[in-house]
């Protein structure tokens, strides 16, 4: 892990990088970097994508993308962290570097309201009814879209 | 047989056969189907009662509703229901169907079942024993004996209630009303 983490300094600059604990690496990334350290990694035996997720940083107005990669001979696991802009939430697909991110970008496109430019399909996954706030994002309020669509819940009498 | 039943045995004798008889559609929406297999399998051997598992729903009788109930679920959930034949009782399991449970404020889950379809009993708890599915259907035998249990019919009669609630949550709904909904409009004034 520690001559990966050089190596990840020498080619790519402004990069934070973090060994919390054996065989896991954090790196934070600018969004331009992130396609071609994907690339990199791949070709470093990295080819695994595990998942792709998303945090909220709702007073920071920016999402947080989540990449964690495996290597199976190696037993280690990256974690890529980028910031995007929140309010104009567009980022660029990675399918052709790894195929299976398919369903994790549609799945953030539905839950968070995130563009994947470049994405075939950006149909919805798992979502039955259509939201105007997606609704895992920070600003959806759960309760009173409850109210609306689902009628009002009674409230309980606590006795002891 | 008990000796006290003889008389409602000649009384009604397709009421009593149908009571002690349930072949149940048990729906898998959630954590409450773990509670099954003990039910139908030797431990406590539900078949005693004669509750067997129906392999469709056109063959059974009874229906439980194990868990929470996503709104992509309750799509299937009415469209089983409404292919079961008639008696038909429902059964919720667990206290997620009853009023969202933990999932009283989630966006994709429904917190009363009884709106969109008729339930005659419910088993409170999260999870209940597998007791209590074979102590539930005691209860619905006395239910029935009162004729009380009688979803069925509620559905068939409020079904312009129940089927606007379902269109309110699903939106537009695939398939025709299952009953007649002009008719209906002039029965309930």
């Amino acid at each position: 892990m520690d001559k990966l983490k050089q190596e990840l300094g020498l080619f790519f600059k402004d990069t934070q990088m973090d060994i919390p604990e054996a065989d896991r690496l954090l790196v934070s990334v600018k969004k331009e970097q992130i396609i071609s350290i994907l690339k990199f990694l791949k070709g470093k035996g990295y080819d695994h994508l595990v998942l792709i997720s998303c945090v909220d940083w709702f007073k920071e107005k920016e999402f947080e993308l989540v990449y964690i990669l495996t290597c199976y001979p190696e037993k280690g696991h990256i974690i890529l962290k980028t910031r995007i802009s929140r309010e104009n939430a567009e980022f660029k697909t990675v399918i052709p570097i790894f195929k299976n991110a398919e369903p994790y970008e549609r799945e953030l496109h539905e839950l968070f309201g995130i563009n994947f430019a470049g994405h075939p399909r950006l149909t919805p996954l798992f979502l039955e009814r259509e939201y105007k706030i997606p609704p895992f994002r920070k600003d959806f309020d759960t309760r009173k879209y409850v109210e609306e669509v689902f009628g009002p819940i009674p409230p309980v009498e606590e006795t002891e | 047989m008990d000796r006290k039943d003889v008389k409602k045995w000649v009384k009604e004798p397709g009421k009593m056969g149908h009571k002690y008889s349930f072949w149940v559609v048990y729906f898998c929406t959630g954590c409450g189907i773990i509670e099954v297999p003990p039910v139908i399998t030797s431990r406590w051997d539900a078949e005693r009662f004669g509750i067997i598992p129906a392999a469709t729903p056109r063959q059974a009788n009874l229906f439980l509703i194990t868990g929470y109930v996503s709104l992509k679920t309750l799509r299937p959930i009415i469209r089983t229901y409404e292919q079961m034949p008639e008696p038909k009782h429902t059964i919720g399991l667990g206290s997620c169907p009853i009023n969202g449970g933990m999932y009283w404020d989630s966006y994709n889950t429904i917190k009363h079942l009884d709106k969109y379809m008729p339930i005659d009993g419910w088993i409170a708890g999260c999870m209940p024993r597998p007791e209590a599915i074979i102590v539930a259907i005691t209860h619905l035998w006395t239910l029935i004996d009162k004729g009380m249990a009688k979803g069925y019919v509620r559905y068939r009669e409020q079904y312009k209630y129940y089927r606007a609630n379902q269109e309110k949550v699903l939106g537009r709904l695939e398939w025709p009303p299952l009953f007649p909904i002009k008719e209906l409009k002039a029965q309930n004034g």
